[in-house]
């Protein structure tokens, strides 16, 4: 179990090392945009908002609303694209 | 810890997919928590809702955009045409003319030739000993930062010299110091 824990350890590593998540995060923030999820969750952010109160809503109020269902709310289109550019990393840089 | 047992081949397809799929999960997580930051602070800073403002608000701050007027609606060269009354001559000057009339006037530019001017007015009434006072006086103001080294050798071209000296108050300094002479 160790074996695998360190494995995914030095994939995360080299995956910030040689820049490639960078590029995933950039890749992912674009196609959420265009996609309109950005538009629909910043709607839901409004909705939160105008319930706790402008002046008294936290980050922590909108990350524990927001996130679960920004989860969900990403395209199935979106996720494919994002594992397979993933999957065709690892592949590629399969030895450590 | 052998080299084999690390690699991702070694990996079955099933926790190859696992682990892609964590990966995008925490990519996820990182766009939604950017998102909230991004909210977060635009609610803090007051802009956030913005784009609800009524429609007669947007009319009252929209982008202006006529000939004479910056975007703001204001008038950019209402100075153009204003007069400045010169303190050295007490003259009234055009505004964008009067930089050029103060370097002339203080014979303090580039080209005011002040010491050709100073010697006009100083040089027909007194002898040899105030003239090479003002030679001295020349290189403590033409050497702006340091006053000692370079007097020597300025002295013998002090008379062609035309350095424009940005230190006014070593300038200001020097005409009360004449003039008490």
């Amino acid at each position: 179990m160790s074996k695998e824990y360190q494995m995914r350890a030095a994939i995360n590593q080299k995956l910030i090392e040689m820049g490639e998540r960078e590029r995933l995060k950039e890749l992912l923030r674009a196609k959420l945009v265009e996609c309109g999820w950005k538009d629909q969750l910043k709607a839901h952010c409004k909705d939160v908002i105008r319930e706790k109160g402008l002046e008294h809503v936290t980050v922590e109020d909108l990350v524990t609303e927001v996130t679960p269902k920004g989860r969900a709310l990403v395209p199935d289109s979106v996720k494919k694209e994002l594992l397979q550019r993933i999957r065709a990393f690892l592949v590629q840089h399969a030895a450590v | 810890m052998k080299m084999e047992e690390l690699s991702v081949s070694s990996l079955d397809n099933s926790k190859l997919e696992a682990l892609a799929q964590d990966i995008l999960s925490d990519l996820v997580e990182d766009a939604c928590l950017g998102l909230c930051f991004e909210v977060h602070r635009a609610v803090k800073q007051g802009y956030f809702f913005l784009d609800d403002t009524d429609q007669e608000s947007m009319r009252d701050f929209e982008i202006v955009d006529q000939p004479g007027l910056d975007v703001f609606g204001q008038v950019y060269n209402q100075w153009k045409n204003k007069e400045c009354v010169c303190p050295n001559c007490s003259r009234s000057i055009a505004a964008s003319r009067f930089a050029p009339h103060l370097e002339k006037c203080l014979g303090m530019g580039r080209n005011s030739s002040r010491i050709a001017n100073r010697r006009i007015v100083t040089g027909n009434n007194t002898n040899n000993k105030s003239e090479s006072d003002q030679e001295d006086n020349d290189d403590v103001n033409d050497n702006d930062w340091s006053y000692g080294a370079e007097k020597k050798a300025k002295k013998r071209k002090s008379d062609k010299v035309l350095l424009f000296s940005p230190c006014i108050n070593v300038f200001i300094v020097f005409i009360y110091k004449t003039s008490a002479v």
